[in-house]
């Protein structure tokens, strides 16, 4: 009823009279009898079962408590049983999680908006128009399952017949079911697997990795008494559902927290200080930094001395890189440069971090390197309340005996890229297929769980790269902007459908079981049982001449049930890995989940690798530059041995995982070698610009960020988010916008060299005033109904180009002009 | 604001009035303004004085730190799924503001429930009396008596108030989501149908007082407090001083006691029931 007629209905009425029993209805009391007697207890907090799992809205995979009654999921809550929702430090998620309870994020609440999603791919369908495009019908006819089956196997076959099962690219998420499907690749003999990290954050790992040989070290927030993030922002991505505890905990007990960003982000607004920043200009801040630390000698001597390689050819090189050098770069004045960097380095604990904001540039990996080198200079690894290295021990990727595919990747490799991150290249492998280059002709994709058309930068050239193949497979729980380009789409499920393992985002070794709550709803595979039925319809056999998907790798025995033997093959990961257990007796773990008791472990890299493993170690001597290193291997290299530590001082050690065993200053990995451009690497962590800058026509930067309210491309069809978050409109200064003659609200245009976008305006003092952003993840046309014409997205503006040494996608680099529209 | 389609009332819904027949007859009888004025004293003197529902000894109240804080909003989304309220109808929400200038900017935000006023502007201008106080202070509405007038939605200071116009996020009466019930008074009124109740009703936050027990006392948090990402959100008894949160276990005095905690309009004299320890 709308408020005309409901005020016409009140007004329209006559008073006749209020008859005494009316009034007496009207004003008698209701007791709670009389309530309690409608109360229906079906769907009460006890009712039905509580079924511990893991949420999977976004990566970060946090614990959930899901309640099912009959049939039907009722509440998503957190797991308290599961650290990631907590901390990730052992000591304060044993003492006070017990306490204080596991917590989840408005994504993960909002599991059943997903889960009942209306706009879901209930059957598979094939197109009807040969025609593929942007923004072409495809005109979908619903086929069976077994029509969807024996097309794609055939189409499968066809390359396998012709010896060239290479022409067949696979692209999947980074943590769900993944094993499975590069095991398939693996085993179908192509080389070309590759998934979704290289879009986020594999800049960020070859900078650490370089520094100090880790790729995902982890901030000890909590036991931090000083936190300086560069381009992180913890509290908006909420990635980990711990995040916002241990660092507005941090703050309570003291810490400060300094955030250095272009945008007044989620996390910058918490912080005691934001340091807006020109884009990708944060390795000279981190650089001027070090010049004062080092000039002041602010630095850990002892740690530099004892852990440490190349510091002084870097105190010379950073001998020039002044404050006042880094202001005309960064925009941030000298002065708060220096007091940083003094108060950086003189408080203790103190962690630096950095994630996406400058590690989507093409200057990303050197950039990275050189705040890396920032914790290097304070000691700031492994230490509580810095940066730690955790033990990732979990479920355990079951050998393949399988001889690795002899083809080359289709594109883009550790031979182009001197940091290459095994989930590959996208932007190569999309740009190359575009352009008809690649090193032999790639047919056929399958994409599951992926929407590239999105999620990679330059929409057209990726258009073109799908339409170039012959035969295109997507699984997608929507008919994405990329199953459009499909010949076949085949629904998938979402997480409360479906087993993963999920090894946490928490210092020591934690597994915790995702597992379907629910029967997938329209009776479709789950992702991995497709891959399964596929490998069985190919009949695709190990070397040793076993039927790989028939055989239960637990019982040896042949498996008629596609879901048994998948349980198997996940059993399998637990029960070799970490927790020793199988997927049964994890399912009867409190919460699902198992938390090794041993719990975090600090300054690893000091540990002596003890007498009994240095009997059956093999030491390798290993030249790096000038200098022979010997690092320890497990077992002889020709065995398969695996580096455990380095010789230190004439004793074995853990080390860092450097090539001289030691955090490095000067970056040996990059020595000598040259970038996918070809041009040389320098071994330092100079500061060049980024290729693309700000000019006359394009003055102003383009950034975008993750907001708590949605995960990358794959949330905004979500009711209950879109609620929360409906469009992404484009963040300008005030004064900015004032020059431009824009004003809030008003629709903008916003170009770059190669596109054209329409969005919203809004005014703010948050952001830098050279600098417009967006949130990421809106502009669909297809997906759901809802996604469908909300908000702007900014892919088409970017060329599909990744960074030279790690080969990240560039989501952040970008020019444009902003003008009314 | 995210709907199924139709963004308007549907045609069924105007025509027929949310309530049940024998209130329609009874306003039937009603009108004009000072019919209206007068039921509308009547039913605020009523809600003075508490019903049975509730345990007498509590006073329900919330601390809200906005120093741990970070406006994720998952209270919001939680609130969501505990009570499956409909587009538009949000219990718990954000109040947002940016104050200052590049680069000195300050944003601050807030999370919103109902205050659950001890002096409620709400109940005292409800002319039904749907609108009234537990024994352990919720401010509940009764959808049975509801007219949706929504005198209430005008009259509160804090605009806890939300209107059901009747919207549904899926349209589809057999989706898996339209089959369970809203949770809200231990789902008394049922899955939702057009023209039904709460649809055409006033809604607002009710502490998830379908979480407690026979005696009164919470089985579980309410889902805001339970799933917020800073811990910002204590919930507990206010009326005994040794009452811990029920999420983090802190005495809830204690909490007052530490830092200069404010209610919002404190002016107007309502005694709000949610208190806010500064940023």
């Amino acid at each position: 009823m709308n408020d005309t007629n409901r005020r016409q209905f009140l007004a329209g009425s006559a008073l006749a009279g209020a008859a005494a029993g009316g009034l007496s209805w009207l004003l008698g009391a209701r007791t709670a009898e009389a309530l309690a007697a409608e109360v229906d207890k079906r769907y009460d907090f006890q009712a039905g079962e509580w079924i511990p799992s893991c949420c999977n809205m976004c990566g970060g995979q946090s614990g959930i408590m899901c309640q099912v009654v009959d049939g039907l999921v009722v509440r998503i809550k957190p797991n308290s049983h599961n650290p990631n929702g907590f901390s990730n430090i052992s000591d304060d998620f044993f003492k006070n999680c017990p306490v204080e309870g596991a917590v989840l994020c408005p994504k993960g609440n909002a599991g059943l908006m997903t889960l009942y999603d209306p706009d879901r791919l209930a059957k598979p369908v094939r197109r009807t128009n040969p025609k593929k495009g942007l923004g072409v019908d495809p005109g979908w006819k619903e086929i069976s399952w077994e029509e969807a089956y024996q097309e794609v196997s055939s189409r499968m076959k066809a390359l396998r017949d012709a010896g060239t099962p290479e022409a067949l690219l696979w692209f999947s998420e980074d943590h769900s079911f993944t094993h499975i499907q590069g095991d398939f690749c693996e085993l179908f003999g192509t080389p070309n697997y590759s998934n979704h990290s290289n879009l986020c954050d594999t800049a960020r790992k070859a900078s650490f990795k370089a520094v100090m040989g880790d790729e995902r070290p982890l901030m000890d927030a909590i036991q931090s008494r000083y936190i300086l993030l560069f381009g992180w922002n913890p509290l908006g991505a909420t990635k980990w559902s711990h995040l916002p505890r241990i660092m507005t905990r941090a703050r309570e007990r003291g810490a400060k927290l300094v955030v250095v960003d272009p945008f007044n982000s989620a996390t910058a607004r918490k912080a005691d200080e934001w340091v807006p920043i020109r884009p990708a200009t944060d390795g000279a801040m981190a650089l001027a930094m070090a010049h004062v630390i080092v000039r002041d000698q602010l630095y850990d001597k002892e740690f530099v001395a004892r852990w440490s390689y190349g510091f002084d050819r870097f105190s010379e090189f950073v001998k020039d890189k002044t404050p006042d050098w880094a202001e005309k770069i960064t925009t941030v004045p000298a002065a708060t440069i220096e007091r940083i960097a003094r108060e950086f380095a003189t408080t203790q604990p103190a962690v630096v971090d950095v994630w996406s904001g400058p590690g989507q540039h093409s200057n990303a990996v050197p950039g990275g390197a050189a705040i890396a080198c920032l914790a290097g200079l304070t000691g700031g690894f492994d230490r509580p309340g810095t940066l730690h290295l955790p033990n990732k021990g979990g479920n355990k990727h079951g050998h393949l005996h399988v001889e690795k595919p002899k083809a080359p990747r289709f594109a883009g490799d550790d031979k182009l890229y001197p940091m290459f991150h095994k989930s590959g290249v996208y932007c190569e492998i999309f740009r190359q297929l575009a352009e008809g280059k690649g090193k032999y002709p790639a047919k056929m994709a399958v994409i599951v769980f992926q929407n590239p058309i999105m999620s990679v930068p330059g929409q057209e050239t990726v258009a073109k790269a799908l339409g170039n193949l012959e035969f295109l497979v997507v699984n997608d729980i929507f008919l994405s902007e990329t199953a459009q380009l499909a010949d076949i789409v085949v629904p998938g499920t979402t997480y409360l459908e479906r087993y993963d393992w999920n090894t946490h985002w928490v210092t020591w070794p934690v597994l915790g079981l995702r597992q379907p709550v629910v029967k997938p709803l329209f009776g479709q595979p789950a992702e991995y049982e497709f891959v399964v039925e596929l490998g069985r319809r190919l009949g695709l056999k190990d070397q040793d001449g076993k039927d790989f998907f028939w055989v239960g790798p637990l019982s040896g025995q042949r498996v008629e049930s596609v879901t048994a033997w998948y349980e198997e093959y996940f059993s399998n990961e637990s029960k070799s890995g970490a927790p020793k257990l199988t997927l049964e007796q994890m399912k009867k773990l409190p919460g699902a989940t198992w938390v090794d008791k041993g719990g975090t472990k600090y300054i690893k890299y000091a540990s002596e690798i003890p007498a009994d493993k240095m009997a059956t170690a093999a030491v390798v001597k290993t030249q790096v530059g000038e200098l022979e290193v010997e690092h320890i291997l497990d077992k002889p290299k020709d065995q398969g041995g695996k580096r455990i530590g380095t010789m230190l001082d004439g004793k074995p050690v853990k080390g860092f995982q450097t090539p001289t065993g030691k955090v490095e200053f000067v970056l040996n990995v990059l020595a000598g070698k040259n970038d996918a451009t070809g041009k040389p690497c320098s071994d330092l962590p100079v500061y060049a610009p980024r290729d693309w800058q700000p000019d006359k026509d394009y003055p102003l930067y383009l950034i975008n960020w993750k907001e708590s309210t949605h995960t990358h491309t794959r949330t905004q069809n979500n009711r209950w988010l879109v609620e929360l978050k409906p469009a992404n409109p484009l963040q300008i200064n005030r004064k900015t916008a004032g020059q431009l003659g824009i004003k809030d609200g008003d629709e903008v245009w916003v170009e770059s060299k190669y596109g054209k976008v329409k969005a919203k305006a809004q005014l703010t003092e948050g952001i830098h005033p050279e600098v417009v952003g967006l949130q990421h993840g809106f502009g669909h046309w297809a997906m759901g109904k809802v996604a469908s014409g909300a908000g702007t997205a900014d892919g088409a503006l970017r060329p599909t180009k990744a960074d030279p040494i790690g080969g990240q996608a560039l989501h952040k680099e970008c020019c444009v002009r902003v003008s009314k529209a | 604001m995210a709907r199924e389609e139709n963004d308007t009332p549907t045609p069924q819904a105007d025509a027929e009035p949310s309530s049940p027949p024998d209130r329609r007859k009874l306003l039937g009888l009603l009108g004009g303004g000072a019919a209206l004025a007068a039921v509308a004293s009547l039913g605020g003197c009523k809600t003075t004085s508490p019903r049975a529902e509730g345990a007498q000894t509590r006073r329900w109240g919330m601390v809200i730190d906005l120093k741990r804080c970070i406006a994720c909003k998952a209270c919001t989304i939680a609130c969501k799924n505990e009570n499956k309220t409909p587009p538009g109808v949000a219990y718990g929400v954000f109040l947002e503001e940016e104050a200052g200038t590049f680069p000195h900017v300050r944003r601050t935000a807030f999370f919103r429930p109902c205050m659950q006023c001890e002096k409620s502007s709400c109940s005292k201008v409800c002319p039904t009396g749907a609108t009234y106080h537990r024994a352990d202070g919720i401010v509940a509405v009764d959808y049975k008596r509801c007219i949706g007038c929504r005198y209430c939605i005008a009259a509160c200071p804090y605009g806890a108030r939300s209107f059901d116009y009747g919207h549904d996020y899926i349209a589809d009466a057999k989706n898996g989501y339209n089959l369970i019930p809203s949770s809200e008074y231990g789902a008394a009124y049922g899955t939702r149908a057009k023209g039904k109740s709460p649809s055409g009703n006033v809604r607002k936050c009710t502490f998830c007082l379908h979480l407690q027990d026979e005696n009164g006392d919470y089985r579980e948090p309410t889902a805001c407090a339970r799933t917020c990402m800073g811990k910002a959100i204590h919930f507990g008894d206010l009326k005994n001083p040794e009452a811990t949160c029920l999420v983090h276990g802190e005495k809830m005095q204690a909490l007052l006691a530490k830092r200069s905690p404010y209610r919002l309009k404190e002016e107007l004299g309502n005694e709000p029931a949610v208190y806010y320890l500064p940023a």
